[in-house]
């Protein structure tokens, strides 16, 4: 084919300008002045920096011209003017033109306006640059490209602050230096860039590691990049720190934990979950312990199970669902069953329990087994029981023995005066009789042994009464029926011959049938206080009075006199043993009388006092079985 | 020799009379009464206000008003209060003596052996009232 180049030229759409040497325009083809609005008629002449901005760029325009000498080509991209003063982006090939002697002719100059091409470029690299910019930003994020083998190729303020690398530090690096040695043993870091590329990307938590070689937990993303042709350009890999998202996690966890295993251990107390239906959803230790059911047979069931069934009927488990749900709360004590049947007494707290969001989710129940408590109270009652018992007989006892120890005293006296005195007397009437003899002197003899004698005989009675009385408080009573009438009969009976000889005049006005006592002891107490009446009087005809009768619950008696009486400052002596407040020739005696009836009535639980008028007369009165608490103990 | 005058409480009849004859043969006390008991011991005292003893010798142990008695009687008694009560007994027990003494006796002095024995027992409670000065003018 031949082809005719000017027509070429001409009709080309490439704009195509031809320059000089020196770089003046010598052609320019119609494309030109669509391009540039220049025709060539304009053009011809004109130096290449007509298309410059300003026509100081002759030195660039020449440098550029000779820059193509030297390459052969050269490309000159930037901003053109076109006639009409506007400015085009501008892709500007120039290459220089030699004959075929290799003379310079001149130059070709193909220009191009790339503006939109060149906009779309800015453009495109704006928004790369917001995005990097962005991503660089980021800093709760580790956000890193790798390239195809793993290296790392860009670094974010994110990826610093969590894995303390800076940038000039990394870039150039490998991915695997953030993995543990036991994951880089296992080859992980290139098992996840293979996972990535076949899936399209790769999702784990794991630990990574710090620059300053600390581990963290981290959530790892890693995607495979791939450019428009589809090509494996690399991969983005973003890391976020869940260290203290674990650690809350694992702290809730380990608290939940801690909280399941101390209910579940938890011995003394039943403790347990229902739903909202009361059906039982877990079981403890404790409720295993008391309620006698296995965890795997129990879950499921419902709580009624329990009760009674006299309560299961009455729809009292319900009834308890209602009000823990209303008020929060319901706690009770009650029987409960356990599995083999036996019923415990229960004290149960069912409590309403509500998520985080309020919404009702079942029931806590704990359940406490009080009959141990009940059982423990009880024997703390019986032990407390028995300490009074005891600290009531120390008491009685300690009263015994002060009592005992009053005998004592009073015992040590007797001895050393009463029984001593006839003794002493006894010796002294003998010795006499025996200087008497040595002087053969025999007058007054028989008075010596006479007096020796009636000694010895006080002295027998002494003792006898001594140990009369003392026995009153070592023998057991012996507790009967006694007719009160009969009582009084046996005892006037017994003092008959002085009442007789005193021609004493003895009524009685008993109102009282029996009494409980001993028989022995009480006709002896009646005797003496009636012996005391008939012996104690100046009168020629004593009147003796004997009464009985009911007064708050006991029985009281006694026995008047109009006899001599007792001078007040007396009065309170007249119980002493031993004591005689007359001289034996005026009313004889061993002063023992009165010491036996104290110790009969108090024996018998009562009191004995007497009320008298000197020269008018006295009353003895005595009660019997007045408290219990003054019965002296055997 | 200063004779004290001194009246005897004694309920036992044989040991007024051998405890005069002791009293007598020892010559140191002039015996201006012998009573039985505290009551008659105070019917002679308010009988002879003008004619006080110089000491009260009195038993412990006596029906009516006993020693006890004649002690705490004769220390409340202004009139009395300033007579030397000394009181005499069987016992040597030491309760009983410190009890005497605890109630205001003057001395305790234990009866002799046998009511034979009297002289020296009349000497040692002379000689007791001398060392202990009881009698005061």
């Amino acid at each position: 084919m031949n082809i005719d180049y000017n027509l070429l030229l001409q009709g080309i759409t490439e704009a195509i300008v031809i320059l000089d040497t020196e770089g003046y325009v010598t052609y320019s083809n119609p494309a030109v002045m669509d391009i540039t609005g220049y025709s060539l008629d304009e053009l011809h002449n004109q130096h290449l920096t007509v298309f410059y901005p300003t026509p100081e760029d002759q030195v660039k325009a020449e440098y550029e011209l000779g820059l193509s000498l030297k390459k052969r080509k050269f490309l000159s991209e930037g901003w053109r003017y076109k006639k009409d003063g506007t400015k085009f982006w501008s892709e500007m090939y120039l290459s220089p033109l030699y004959d075929e002697q290799k003379k310079l002719l001149g130059y070709s100059c193909i220009i191009r306006d790339v503006s939109e091409k060149k906009k779309l470029d800015v453009e495109l690299r704006q928004s790369e640059e917001r995005f990097r910019l962005m991503v660089e930003a980021v800093r709760d994020y580790a956000i890193f490209m790798l390239d195809t083998t793993g290296y790392i190729v860009s670094w974010n303020e994110g990826a610093k602050r969590i894995k303390g690398y800076s940038a000039d530090e990394i870039i150039g690096k490998h991915f695997s230096t953030f993995y543990t040695s036991e994951d880089l043993d296992s080859k992980k870091p290139e098992r996840e860039l293979k996972i990535a590329i076949a899936t399209g990307k790769y999702e784990e938590e794991g630990w990574r590691v710090r620059k300053d070689g600390s581990l963290f937990w981290a959530n790892v993303v890693i995607t495979a990049l791939f450019n428009d042709q589809n090509k494996h350009i690399g991969f983005s890999k973003v890391t976020r720190d869940l260290t203290e998202k674990r650690e809350s996690q694992e702290s809730l966890r380990q608290s939940e934990e801690r909280y399941r295993s101390l209910v579940e251990q938890v011995t003394d107390y039943g403790i347990f979950m229902l739903d909202e239906k009361g059906r039982i959803i877990s079981w403890n230790e404790g409720a295993k312990k008391i309620k006698g059911y296995d965890e795997r047979e129990i879950i499921g069931k419902y709580f009624s199970i329990f009760y009674p069934e006299e309560d299961v009927l009455n729809g009292k488990p319900a009834l308890e669902l209602k009000i823990a749900k209303a008020e929060g709360k319901y706690e009770e004590e009650g029987w409960r069953i356990r599995k083999d049947g036996s019923p415990f007494w229960a004290n149960v707290v069912i409590t309403a329990v509500y998520n985080n969001q309020g919404i009702h989710i079942g029931f806590s129940k704990v359940t406490r087994d009080l009959t141990e408590r009940k059982e423990s109270e009880r024997a703390l009652r019986d032990s407390y029981e028995r300490y009074r018992l005891l600290a009531n007989e120390l008491r009685l006892t300690n009263t015994e023995l002060s009592y005992a120890n009053q005998e004592l005293e009073q015992f040590t006296s007797i001895v050393s005066h009463d029984l001593q005195e006839p003794i002493r007397s006894i010796k002294s009437f003998l010795q006499l009789i025996n200087i008497k003899l040595n002087k053969e002197q025999n007058e007054d003899l028989k008075v010596y042994i006479e007096k020796a004698i009636s000694s010895a005989d006080r002295m027998k009675q002494l003792i006898q009464n001594l140990l009369h009385y003392s026995q009153l408080g070592k023998t057991d009573l012996v507790e009967e029926d006694i007719n009160v009438d009969e009582l009084i009969i046996e005892a006037i009976q017994n003092v008959g011959t002085s009442a007789e000889k005193s021609n004493a005049q003895i009524t009685v006005e008993n109102d009282i049938k029996t009494v409980k006592g001993d028989r022995v002891q009480l006709v002896q107490l009646i005797q003496n206080l009636l012996s005391n009446a008939l012996k104690f009087t100046d009168s020629q005809s004593p009147k003796v009075k004997i009464t009985g009768f009911h007064e708050n619950g006991h029985v009281k008696f006694s026995v008047t006199d109009n006899g001599i009486g007792i001078a007040e400052t007396d009065i309170h002596k007249v119980f002493e043993i031993f004591r005689r407040l007359h001289t034996k020739k005026l009313y004889p005696g061993t002063g023992i009388g009165l010491a036996i009836c104290k110790k009969i009535v108090e024996r018998h639980g009562g009191r004995i006092w007497p009320e008298s008028n000197p020269g008018k007369g006295t009353t003895f009165y005595f009660t019997l079985k007045e408290q219990k608490e003054m019965l002296q103990p055997v | 020799m200063k004779k004290y005058k001194i009246i005897i409480v004694e309920n036992d009849e044989d040991e007024q009379q051998f405890m005069k004859e002791g009293f007598d043969s020892a010559a140191l006390f002039d015996i201006v009464g012998q009573v039985r008991n505290g009551d008659t011991l105070f019917e002679w005292l308010n009988t002879n206000k003008n004619n006080l003893p110089d000491v009260i010798l009195s038993d412990l142990n006596m029906p009516g008003k006993n020693g006890y008695d004649v002690i705490n009687e004769v220390k409340s008694n202004p009139l009395y209060s300033h007579i030397p009560v000394v009181i005499t007994s069987t016992s040597s027990t030491k309760t009983i003596i410190e009890k005497c003494l605890s109630s205001g006796a003057a001395d305790y002095i234990v009866k002799p052996e046998t009511f034979i024995e009297y002289v020296p027992y009349v000497q040692n409670l002379y000689k007791r009232i001398e060392e202990k000065q009881l009698v005061k003018y």
